[in-house]
C-alpha cells in the first residue's frame, strides 16, 4: 500500500517536471530514498523477465559446459559409478593415434575448407551485388543452400558422387576425365565432403558479405565500379580491403563451421571411413562416447577441442589487431 | 561513366550460369524424386524425367511415416514457440530495463559464441539423461530451447532501437514493466520475431545429431534421422534412390515455403547478428 502511494507521487511529479520547460539530465530529480525503491522495483521485473530463460540456458548450456570439465576426469559408462582416475583421460587419448588421425583430418577439412569458402563467397557477393535488372530474382539461386538439411544435403550429394551414374563423374567424363569413386576413396572422400559443406555454407557468407558491400560508402564503391578492365584489381585493392572487418567475422565463422560441419556429415554420408579418412575429431568424439561408451574419454578430447578452438580464436583476434595496427 | 555492353553482358551470363549451377542440385533432387528406378540410374543420367513417377510420393509417405512427418513439426514449433516466450521478455529487459548486474548478465549470454554445439554434446546428453527426459518430447524438445543465447541477444538488439519516448509514455500510465512488455514490447516487436522465427525454424527443421541421440527408436524420430541411412551407399538400404529423394522432397518443401516467404527477415536476422545460429 505505501509503495503504491509513494508511486503515485513519483509519477505526478515526474509529469509536473515534464511540462515545466526542458527535462531534466536522465533521472536527476529521482535522487535519494525514491530512486532507490524505484532501482529495486525494476530490478525484481527484470528478474521475473529474465530467470525463466536463465534457469533455462543454466541448465541446458552452462552445467553441460562445467559438467564436461568434470567427466573428463572421471571414467564412466553412463551407467556404473564414476571412477576419479585425474589426468588419465588426457594421458589416453593424447597417446591414442586415432584421436591424432582424426586431429589431421579436421586439420585437413579446414585447410581445404575454411579459405575457399571464405574467398568465393565474397567473389560472389561482389558479382551479385548490383542493381541491374532481374538480378534480385536470380539471387536467391544463391540461397538455395540455406534451405537444405545435412541430411537432405547428403541423399541428394551421395548421388551426385555416384561413381558409375552420377553427375559428377558423368560431367568429369565429358572431358575425359574418368572420375574416382569419390566416397568410397581414401583420398577423394575428404575433398568430396568438403566440397559439399562449401557448396551449404556459401550463402551465409554471401548474405554477410552483401551487407558489407552496402555500408561501403558510395564514392568508394564508384571509384571501384566494375565497368571496363582492371576489374579483378579493383575488386580486391579497393573493396576487399574495406570489407575487412566483416572478413574477421567470416573467417571465425567458417573456422567453427569446419570443425563442426564434418561430424554430421561424415556420419551421415560416409561413417568416418572409408578406413576413417573422413573420421574428423568431433565424429570421433561421439564414437568415443557413445558407441564405445567411455564418457570421460569424450569428455578430454572435447576439452582439447575447445582449446584448440580458444587458440583459434586467439590467433584471429592477433592477426586481426596487428592488421588495425599496420593500418 | 556508363559500363559497356560487353561487360554488363559478362556480369549477367556469370550471374546467372553461377546461380544454376548453385541450384542445380536443389532442382535435381525434384526432378529424381519423379523419376522411375530405372531413369534415375541411367547413365548418361537424366536432367528431367523423362517420363513422371507420381508413386515415389506415396512411396516416400510410406517410408517415412505420418507420425516421424508430425514429429519434425513438433520438434520445430515446439523450439521456436517456447524459446520465443523466454527470450523475448529477457531481450526487452537487457535492452531497457537498468538494474544491476546487466552487464554481467550480457556476458554471460555470450558464452555461446566459441562454445559450438557439439563440444557440449556428450554432457548435455548425460545432463538429460540424469534428468530422465532421454526418449521424450520433453528431452528432444527442451534442451534445445534451452539455447536461448541467439534469441535473447537477437531480441535485445531489436529492442535497443525501440524509442525510449514509447517507454516513458508508458510509465506515465503506471504501466508496470510486465504491461509494457505484454502492451508495447510484443506490438512493436514483429521484425524481430519474423527474423527470430525463420531462422529458428530452418535450423531446428534441420536439426540432426541430437534428435539422433536425445530420441533412440522410432517414436520420436524425425525427418532428418529417419532420412540419414538412405545417404550411406555401403549400408543396406532398402529404399531406391527415386523413393529416397522424394522423401527428401517432402522434408524440404515446409522449409522452402517458410524461407521463400520471410527470406527478408531471414537475411535481417543474420546481417544483425552477424550469424545464422547453426
Amino acid at each position: 500500500m505505501r509503495t503504491k502511494s509513494a508511486e503515485a507521487t513519483t509519477g505526478r511529479e515526474g509529469r509536473a517536471a515534464d511540462t515545466g520547460g526542458p527535462r531534466p539530465r536522465s533521472e536527476a530529480p529521482r535522487r535519494g530514498p525514491a530512486r532507490r525503491r524505484f532501482v529495486s522495483r525494476d530490478g525484481t521485473a527484470a528478474a521475473v523477465m529474465i530467470a525463466p530463460n536463465a534457469i533455462m540456458y543454466m541448465l541446458f548450456v552452462i552445467v553441460p559446459a562445467l559438467a564436461g570439465v568434470a567427466l573428463s576426469f572421471y571414467e564412466w559408462n553412463l551407467f556404473d559409478d564414476p571412477v576419479f582416475v585425474g589426468l588419465d583421460n588426457y594421458r589416453e587419448v593424447l597417446t591414442d593415434d586415432d584421436a591424432w588421425a582424426a586431429m589431421v583430418n579436421t586439420i585437413e577439412f579446414m585447410v581445404l575448407g575454411v579459405l575457399p569458402t571464405v574467398l568465393v563467397g565474397f567473389v560472389l557477393a561482389v558479382l551479385v551485388n548490383t542493381r541491374m535488372r532481374g538480378v534480385g530474382t536470380v539471387r536467391v539461386l544463391y540461397f538455395v543452400p540455406l534451405v537444405v538439411s545435412t541430411a537432405v544435403a547428403s541423399v541428394l550429394w551421395s548421388w551426385l558422387y555416384q561413381p558409375q551414374s552420377g553427375i559428377f563423374n558423368y560431367l568429369l567424363g565429358l572431358v575425359g576425365i574418368d572420375g574416382p569413386a569419390w566416397l568410397a576413396n581414401t583420398s577423394w572422400a575428404l575433398p568430396a565432403l568438403t566440397l559439399m559443406i562449401i557448396w551449404m555454407s556459401l550463402p551465409l557468407v554471401i548474405i554477410l558479405y552483401l551487407a558489407a558491400l552496402q555500408r561501403i560508402p558510395d564514392e568508394i564503391m564508384e571509384a571501384a565500379k566494375i565497368d571496363g578492365a582492371g576489374v579483378w584489381r579493383r575488386v580486391w585493392q579497393i573493396i576487399w580491403p574495406n570489407v575487412s572487418a566483416m572478413t574477421l567475422l567470416v573467417l571465425a565463422l567458417q573456422v567453427l563451421n569446419f570443425l563442426s560441419a564434418p561430424f554430421e556429415t561424415a556420419l551421415i554420408m560416409t561413417q568416418g571411413g572409408p578406413i576413417d579418412s573422413t573420421t574428423a575429431l568431433s565424429l570421433y568424439i561421439y564414437r568415443v562416447a557413445f558407441e564405445q561408451g567411455e564418457i570421460g574419454a569424450g569428455s578430454a578430447l572435447s576439452m582439447i577441442q575447445f582449446l584448440l578452438i580458444v587458440l583459434l580464436a586467439g590467433g584471429l583476434r592477433l592477426i586481426h589487431r596487428v592488421r588495425v595496427r599496420r593500418a | 561513366m556508363k559500363p559497356s555492353t560487353a561487360v554488363t553482358v559478362t556480369r549477367y551470363t556469370a550471374i546467372l550460369v553461377i546461380g544454376l549451377a548453385m541450384g542445380l542440385p536443389l532442382f535435381y533432387l525434384f526432378s529424381s524424386s519423379l523419376m522411375t528406378p530405372q531413369d534415375v540410374s541411367a547413365y548418361p543420367p537424366h536432367l528431367v524425367p523423362p517420363e513422371f513417377r507420381w508413386a515415389n510420393f506415396s512411396d516416400a509417405y510410406d517410408f517415412l511415416g505420418g507420425r516421424t512427418i508430425a514429429n519434425s513439426f513438433i520438434y520445430s514449433f515446439g523450439i521456436v514457440i517456447l524459446q520465443l516466450c523466454i527470450a523475448l521478455p529477457a531481450g526487452f529487459a537487457l535492452a531497457k530495463v537498468r538494474f544491476r548486474g546487466s552487464r554481467a548478465l550480457l556476458v554471460f549470454f555470450a558464452i555461446p559464441m566459441f562454445l559450438p554445439n557439439n563440444v557440449v554434446l556428450v554432457p548435455l546428453y548425460v545432463v538429460t539423461n540424469e534428468l530422465g527426459l532421454i526418449g521424450s518430447y520433453a528431452g528432444l524438445i527442451l534442451p534445445i530451447v534451452g539455447r536461448t543465447a541467439f534469441a535473447t541477444l537477437l531480441f535485445r538488439q531489436f529492442f535497443l532501437t525501440l524509442p525510449d519516448g514509447l517507454i516513458d509514455a508508458a510509465k506515465l500510465d503506471r504501466a508496470g514493466w510486465l504491461r509494457i512488455v505484454r502492451h508495447v514490447a510484443v506490438p512493436l516487436s514483429g521484425p524481430a520475431v519474423a527474423a527470430y522465427a525463420s531462422i529458428t525454424f530452418l535450423n531446428s527443421w534441420n536439426d540432426f545429431i541430437w534428435p539422433l541421440v536425445a530420441a533412440p527408436g522410432d517414436d520420436y524420430r524425425v525427418m532428418t534421422v529417419a532420412l540419414a541411412p538412405l545417404a550411406y551407399q555401403e549400408g543396406l538400404s532398402n529404399v531406391p534412390p527415386n523413393v529416397g529423394m522424394a522423401a527428401a522432397v517432402i522434408s524440404v518443401i515446409p522449409v522452402l515455403l517458410v524461407f521463400v516467404f520471410t527470406q527478408r527477415w531471414y537475411i535481417q536476422g543474420v546481417v544483425g547478428t552477424g550469424t545464422d545460429n547453426t
